[in-house]
This record gives structure tokens, C-alpha cells and sequence, in this order.
């Protein structure tokens, strides 16, 4: 069999995911060993005609972006979204929120007239994409995971539990139960060991949702807790991917 | 309810149950566009198994995945399996050819109950990849054919390019000892055969009661509507016989995937009466 | 064998002791933050040191289950390619599981006959062969969720090596295997006298009136309970509030449902089977390869673990699914009870 070919490039993202795969470091030596890198963007110059895999960072901000995420679509036999911007618009969906013009000025400045700004939306939106790494950022043993199913040929399957299974199995004292609303309950797991509430910290949702969540109750905890759902999609509005499930029944 | 007898140095030193045997594939051939046949040696000593029982592939590196035996033991020291690509691991086996190595553990729960049947008649319903299971006991009746009264097999599926085993069934339908009925539920240009759900061949046979045992196997929808007819012909519950799919993963009554309410399918079914499963509730 | 006692200020070299032969784990406080206010401060590790074991603990998020079933376990590894060579993985050494509350003590019994049940499990089995466990009894209830009276674990017959009885300044010491015997070789033990077995009646006397039964049945009637409920609309009552997140299955003790991840080295040369914790609670427990799920709604799923803790778990292995020892009620964001469940079942018949 030849060598895979695989890329690295990045849409409108802090990179941040890019920079998780490069801290992977002597972890992808094997995969280096069984494939070529045609691009990587964060990493190096240069590039080729044609990848087997594609893996991009980032969401679709500017019409810039929906052109390179068609091109890299159209040069790749599987695309693989990276992180919470790729996979479900990420905190750039913020945006979506305010006045679009308030927005070009403060983050564009005087040159805001030469970015073709649109609203913020996920790869999806735009292209096919074959598998998604969701986080903010992405785990690196998830990404090595993912890297290891490509090569075998077999798919990458996400978990489909809540956070709550990994956070129980961390020892954790449940944070609902200490006062914090925490997303964990409908959140999709596989962050482990990056679990915010090992650290005391509420999930915050940057993963989205896991499949078939109880909104409704999710609802009813958070009215025990004396939070009105629309409290609790501001605070959850960050990562998008939780907000627009949750906002369609709101 | 006995308390479990617990041993631990024994249980400590017990092989254990999820490491699999090689095996080597003598033949394999894609039978339709998702299902490939498999025949199957271990490595040293043959397989033992009973119709009806079951056995888990691995493919190293992907996964396991429990599949029917679909032969029979009258049939020679290998064993057949019919592989419908659905998951990961089936997907995989998609891939496997001749010669090609796997793993297999088991066989695994109980078995169709032959000896009860001597002497009775059996009338065999399968629904698409339900044929895969029923065939080892068909086969099994076939090679031992003086010992059972009249047979009967029908044998349904959604289209003619889903009918598994064509050729096999084909000569089981010109065989004057057995009557061997199939139906597509839509035809195509090159169909000239029954067309309509299985159900409607029961319209077509005569069934004496008092002396036959129906084996049932299929999708759950077709299982719930061809109990209904054996029924109407008045064939006792405990003599409607079906194989029931679940998820067994470990195979040995441990792992809980396969259970329903109290039962582990993996070790007291697949094999059940329409007895059990009505009175299991969550059967089908 | 003549009662033993052991002063509390022995306890430490007596651990000490120990550690040097098996890993010892034990209840240790945790590291909590001034906002933690709820009573789960402590949790069951690998200690350092034995100053750092609290046999005075109450509950844990997760209890000793974890040394003898750990979340995620090796079974088998193998190469990738034509020649794979299974082998099974039988990973153990010896341990001390050190201050096993009653209740845990039961479950690990139930979880032992599950394990040997018509196919021995050497994996799990191999691991528990090779661990001693000292019980610590309960003078009171841990809080208002355990109700081990009623399920039968309170005072188990059996399932320890050695039992310590805290009472005042000194432990009794209850020998109850040979493997006990060898363990308090180790320690500074010293025969009862008869003020120590008064001492030791007057604890039996007041941990008797600390319990109380909180099921308004028998707990042999919950298998029967259980089965006139079976069409109850309490079981979807119930699953409205519930988000199958597995958090009851996951701090269980007696749960041992697992699913199996083959795990491929990056290089692709070889790989291994891990089996990890599974709950009944998730959507996709049930389902199968064509996509059917066969508990496709979260109050099936909610009624199947409700019968497997009360029936199904004790018709199989003859021990209880459910030691009432409140860990499930605990966990739950949603406030689902078991013990209330079997209260209101009973009641709704």
C-alpha cells in the first residue's frame, strides 16, 4: 500500500489545535513513520496536489474561509474537522450574537472593509466532513486515536456517553451538588484526563452535546437550581454546539 | 436462588473466556451485496458445536463480533457462517478471503433442540439473514432425513438480491422430501417466484398440529406476524421455536449487553420457545 | 480463636507492616476546596503513608470495587498481521483492600459470585485471589441515603479476612480467614479481656440502635414487589428526571456490565483488548449491529437497572444486586432514589 498522505491547515481558530497535534511530539514519530506529511501549516512550509487525509482546524468566518475549506475538500479523500471551531462553530460563534458592524470594527479595525466577513459557522456547514475531533482544544490522545483508526482503516467513533461516566470515574464529587451547574450532564465525554471538573471547574460544553441528551430534564435541574434556561444558554452560548440544540426547545 | 459456589485460586487459574482461537477461512464468497459466506477451520482441534449456537469473530485490531454458525455438525469438521457488513468488524470481514486468518471464541449458548423434534414435523420459517441460523438446522434435519415426518421451508426476503444461499435453496425446492417455499416482498424483471410477505405461505401449506414444531427466525417485525399464523394453524406455543439477535459481547453471561430482564441471551437463548419470550416481555 | 484487640496508637505499624508485603489502599481524605460542602470528602486510594488512612470515613463517590474491577482492564493482547498470537492479560498483584465498610464488603461478594458463575472470570478473579481485605464495622449510618439494614449487608457472614471494631481507643479484632491470620501475624494484637468484651458487647448494643429499616417491606418480598410493577407508568414517571449519564451504574458497587476497545498501538504492530465499564443507562447498551436498540427509552433502561439491582442480579448469583449502601442516590444530578423506587413501587402495586 502507498503512504497516506495527510495534511494539517487551519481556518479562522486560535490554532491552538494545531499546536495539540505538534505537542504530541514523540507520540506522532510512528505516525510519521507510516505516512507523509504533504502541508502542515503550523509546522511547515510547502505543499501537494492531493492529501488522503485532511485534518483543519477552525470555523467559517469570511467567505476567505468557505474557499479554502472547498479547495481542501475537493484535494482530500477524508476530511477531519479538528476542535470545537471546525466541529461546531466554537467561540467564533459569538459573533453571531452582536451587531455585525460593532464586530468588523473592534476586531478588524480601520481595514475592516477588506475582509469579507459573514457570520461564524462550523466546516459542516459549508463541506462534507468525514469524522469530527471535537474540544477546545482537541485531546491529543483522542487525535492520536482518531490518526490510529485512519491507518487501520477502521472508523473513528466519538464516545457516546456524558461527561458524568469520566467525571464519576475521576472520584469527582458531582459539582451540581456543590452548587455549580455544570454541562457535564449532556455533554459528550472523551476530554479525559483534560476533565474541567478534576480542577474544580464546571464543564462548560466545548465538546457538544452527546447523542439523544434530556434537555428536558436538564431543564428541570437547572429550574431546581433557580436557573431560567435562558440563564443558562448565555452562560452555555460559548461553544454553540450545546445552544443550538438546546435553544430549539427552548 | 443458590449462592454461586466461589473459588478464587481455581477461578484465578480458570483459561479464560475472551481469548480467541485461530482460524483459517477455506472458502469465502460474497453472497449478496452486504452478506459474505464464510467456511471456517480452527486451527487444531475442530470445532464442537450444536445448530442454532453461535460463535465470535475477531478481526485483530478492529473488534469482535457475535455471528450464527450456519452449518450444521452432519456437515464435516469446518463450520459456515453467513456475515452481514453492518459494523466495524463486519465491515472488515468484507476484506477476508481464502486463507485469510481470524479469531474465533465459542460456540457459544444453547441450540435448537433436535431430539425433541425426532419423529415431528418441522416447518421452517426464515426471514432474510434468519436463514443464516435456520440453515444449521436444516441442514442438520436434511442429513438426517429419516428421523423427522414432513418438512416444510419458507423462506423470505425484501428483494431477490437479498435471497441468501439461491443456489442451495434452489435444490432444497426441487427435492421431493421437503417443501421448500420462497417469496420476495417486491419482485424485479427476472423474478417469476412468489411475490408478497412470508406470511401469505402459510396460506399455501397444510400444517397437522398436533405433531409440528415451527422454528422461526428473522427480523422482529416479521417474527411478531408469522407467530400470529402459526398460531392461527394451531401450532402450540411451545413448539414455535426462534433464535433471537442481540449484541452478546463476551459470550459467557457476563458482560450484560445481551440481557433481557433476567436472562442472558448469550448463555440460556438464543434459542427460546414462544413461550419464554412472551413471558420475557422485552423478547422482541 | 481467642477475641483480639488492638490499640488504636498500633494501627499505623501495622499498616506499615502490611505495605511492605501488598499494595494498600484505604480510605484517605481527599483534597477539597473550601466551597465543598458535601460529605464526600473522601475516597478510596493507594496510600503513602498510614497516616493518611481514615478508617473514621463515611461515604465515597467510588468504593473499593475499582482495586478488584478497575474502570479500564487489559484482557488480551496480540500482534497485528498475519500471525496475531493472543494472549490473555492477567494483571494483579497482591493488595490490602484496608477498611471495607460492610456494605462493600457484601458487594464484593456479590460481584465474586458473578465472576465465577458458570465461566469463571480469571481477570477479575486472579486479582481478588491476590487481595486481602480488612472490613471496618459501622457504628452508625454513613447518612440518610444507606439502607444496608434493609438490603442484608450490615452484618455480612463472610467476604472479609479481618474485621476491626473501632471503640474508643482500641479496634477488636476479628480474625475470620487464615489468610486474616497471617495479616494479624503483623500486628501488635493483644487477647480481650473481659471489660474489652463488654466494651465490644455495649457497640453491638448501640450500632443496633443507630440502624434503622427504611423499606416499609421485607426485603425478600422486593424480587415480587419488583415484578407487579413491571408495567407501573412510575418507571416513566421517574425517567422523566433522568439524563442516562450512567452515574448510578458508575459508582455502583455491584455493577459489573463492561464493553471491550481494542487499542492499537500508533505503529500499527500490535494491540491489545481493554474492557472498561459499561452502563446499562446509555442509550446504545442495548442495540444492536443492524441498529435496533432493544431499550430505546430511558425508562426501560431505568426499569432494567431498578430489577437487576432488586432480582435480576440475586436470581443469577443468589447474593443481592443492591447493597443499599446509597452511592447511586448520591451520584444522581436528578435526585433518583433507589431506595425511594422501591418505596413507591411497593406502594403503587
Amino acid at each position: 500500500m502507498a503512504r497516506p498522505v495527510l495534511m494539517f491547515d487551519s481556518l479562522s481558530c486560535c490554532e491552538g489545535c494545531g499546536l495539540q497535534v505538534i505537542n504530541c511530539e514523540t507520540d506522532l514519530l510512528p505516525i510519521l513513520a507510516a505516512a507523509d506529511i504533504g502541508r502542515f501549516r503550523e509546522a511547515s512550509d510547502g505543499d501537494v496536489p492531493h492529501y488522503n487525509v485532511a485534518f483543519v482546524e477552525g470555523s467559517i468566518v469570511t467567505s476567505h474561509d468557505i474557499e479554502k475549506i472547498q479547495e481542501i475538500r475537493a484535494k482530500t479523500d477524508i476530511l477531519v474537522a479538528l476542535g470545537a471551531c471546525a466541529t461546531h462553530g466554537g467561540v467564533n460563534m459569538l459573533k453571531n450574537f452582536q451587531d455585525p458592524d460593532d464586530v468588523a470594527r473592534y476586531v478588524y479595525g480601520e481595514r475592516r472593509a477588506w475582509v469579507p466577513h459573514i457570520p461564524a459557522r462550523p466546516q459542516k456547514a459549508e463541506v462534507k466532513v468525514d469524522a469530527e475531533i471535537p474540544g477546545c482544544p482537541l485531546n491529543p490522545a483522542e487525535f492520536l486515536e482518531a490518526a490510529t483508526c485512519l491507518l487501520m482503516g477502521k472508523p473513528f467513533r466519538l464516545p457516546n456517553y456524558p461527561v458524568c461516566v469520566d467525571c464519576k470515574l475521576a472520584d469527582n464529587v458531582c459539582l451540581w451538588h456543590k452548587g455549580v451547574p455544570c454541562l457535564g450532564i449532556v455533554t459528550r465525554a472523551g476530554c479525559k484526563p483534560y476533565l474541567c471538573p478534576s480542577a474544580g471547574h464546571k464543564c462548560i460544553g466545548c465538546r457538544g452535546l452527546v447523542d439523544k441528551p434530556n434537555t428536558q430534564a436538564a431543564k428541570d435541574v437547572m429550574a431546581e437550581f433557580g436557573l431560567t434556561v435562558q440563564d443558562v444558554l448565555r452562560e452555555f452560548r460559548l461553544f454553540q454546539g450545546i445552544y443550538d440544540e438546546v435553544s430549539k426547545e427552548a | 436462588m443458590s449462592q454461586v459456589a466461589v473459588d478464587f485460586e481455581k477461578g484465578a487459574a480458570a483459561p479464560s473466556p475472551y481469548v480467541p482461537k485461530m482460524a483459517r477461512l477455506l472458502e469465502a464468497e460474497q453472497m449478496t451485496e452486504t452478506e459474505r459466506f464464510f467456511r471456517v477451520a480452527l486451527e487444531g482441534e475442530p470445532l464442537r458445536y450444536e445448530p442454532g449456537q453461535f460463535v465470535s469473530c475477531m478481526v485483530f485490531g478492529i473488534g469482535e463480533s457475535p455471528i450464527s454458525i450456519c452449518s450444521s455438525p452432519t456437515q464435516g469438521d469446518a463450520f459456515e457462517l453467513t456475515v452481514r457488513s453492518v459494523g466495524m468488524v463486519t465491515n472488515a470481514l468484507k476484506k477476508f478471503g481464502k486463507g485469510d486468518r481470524l479469531g474465533i471464541r465459542g460456540p457459544f449458548g444453547n441450540h435448537f433442540d433436535y431430539s425433541a423434534m425426532k419423529g415431528q414435523d418441522v416447518l421452517f420459517v426464515a426471514g432474510g439473514l434468519g436463514l443464516a441460523p435456520t440453515r444449521s438446522l436444516i441442514r442438520y434435519v436434511l442429513d438426517n432425513r429419516q428421523d423427522y415426518g414432513k418438512v416444510t421451508i419458507l423462506f423470505g426476503a425484501r428483494e431477490p438480491k437479498w435471497l441468501l444461499f439461491r443456489q442451495e435453496v434452489e435444490e432444497w425446492t426441487k427435492r421431493k422430501d421437503i417443501d421448500t417455499r420462497v417469496t420476495v416482498d417486491r419482485g424485479d424483471a427476472s423474478w417469476k417466484g412468489n411475490v408478497g410477505v412470508i406470511t401469505r405461505l402459510f396460506r399455501q401449506i397444510e400444517v397437522d398440529p398436533t405433531r409440528t414444531y415451527a422454528v422461526i427466525v428473522g427480523p422482529p417485525i416479521m417474527f411478531k406476524f408469522t407467530v400470529l399464523e402459526a398460531l392461527a394453524e394451531g401450532i402450540p406455543e411451545h413448539r414455535i421455536i426462534c433464535s433471537l439477535e442481540r449484541h452478546m459481547k463476551c459470550g459467557v453471561g457476563k458482560c450484560g449487553h445481551c440481557q433481557i430482564r433476567g436472562i442472558y441471551v448469550c448463555r440460556e437463548g438464543p434459542v427460546f420457545t414462544y413461550e419464554q419470550v412472551k413471558k420475557l416481555r422485552e423478547g422482541i | 480463636m481467642l477475641p483480639l484487640v488492638l490499640n488504636k496508637s498500633d494501627l499505623g505499624a501495622w499498616i506499615e507492616a502490611l505495605a511492605a508485603q501488598r499494595r494498600v489502599a484505604a480510605p484517605v481524605l481527599k483534597e477539597t476546596s473550601p466551597a465543598d460542602r458535601t460529605d464526600l470528602k473522601f475516597g478510596w486510594e493507594y496510600i503513602a503513608d498510614p497516616a493518611e488512612v481514615r478508617l473514621d470515613y463515611t461515604v465515597t463517590v467510588l468504593g473499593p470495587k475499582k482495586f478488584l474491577w478497575p474502570a479500564r482492564q487489559t484482557v488480551m493482547s496480540y500482534q497485528i498481521g498475519a500471525d496475531p498470537r493472543p494472549t490473555a492479560v492477567l494483571d494483579h498483584e497482591p493488595h490490602v483492600l484496608f477498611g471495607v465498610h460492610p456494605c462493600d464488603v457484601t458487594a464484593i461478594q456479590t460481584l465474586d459470585a458473578a465472576f465465577s458463575k458458570d465461566i469463571a472470570d480469571p481477570h477479575y478473579l486472579a486479582r481478588r485471589a491476590d487481595t486481602a481485605i480488612v472490613s471496618i464495622d459501622c457504628a452508625a449510618p454513613c447518612d440518610e441515603t444507606c439502607f444496608c439494614l434493609d438490603m442484608g449487608s450490615l452484618y455480612p457472614e463472610a467476604g472479609y479476612d479481618v474485621m476491626l471494631t473501632p471503640e474508643g481507643n482500641r479496634f477488636f479484632v476479628e480474625v475470620k480467614t487464615p489468610l486474616g491470620e497471617a495479616l494479624v501475624e503483623k500486628a501488635k494484637v493483644r487477647p480481650a479481656t473481659k471489660q474489652d468484651m463488654q466494651a465490644r458487647q455495649k457497640f453491638a448494643e448501640e450500632k443496633r440502635g443507630n440502624f434503622h429499616f427504611q423499606l416499609p417491606f421485607e426485603v425478600k418480598y422486593l424480587p415480587e414487589i419488583l415484578d407487579a410493577s413491571y408495567d407501573s407508568l412510575v418507571w416513566e414517571a421517574i425517567a422523566r428526571r433522568c439524563f442516562a449519564c450512567g452515574s448510578c451504574n458508575t459508582t455502583c458497587p455491584t455493577c459489573y456490565c463492561w464493553d471491550v476497545d481494542d487499542d492499537v498501538a500508533v505503529d500499527l504492530t500490535k494491540g491489545c483488548r481493554v474492557r472498561r465499564y459499561d452502563s446499562c443507562q446509555l442509550d446504545p447498551f442495548a442495540e444492536v449491529a443492524g441498529g435496533e436498540n432493544f431499550r430505546k427509552d430511558r425508562s426501560s433502561r431505568l426499569r432494567h437497572r431498578m430489577f437487576r439491582k432488586g432480582k435480576y442480579i440475586l436470581d443469577q448469583t443468589g447474593r443481592s444486586g443492591c447493597v443499599g449502601c446509597g452511592r447511586c442516590e448520591r451520584a444522581c444530578v436528578a435526585d433518583i432514589s433507589i431506595k425511594e423506587t422501591f418505596i413507591q413501587i411497593a406502594g403503587s402495586r
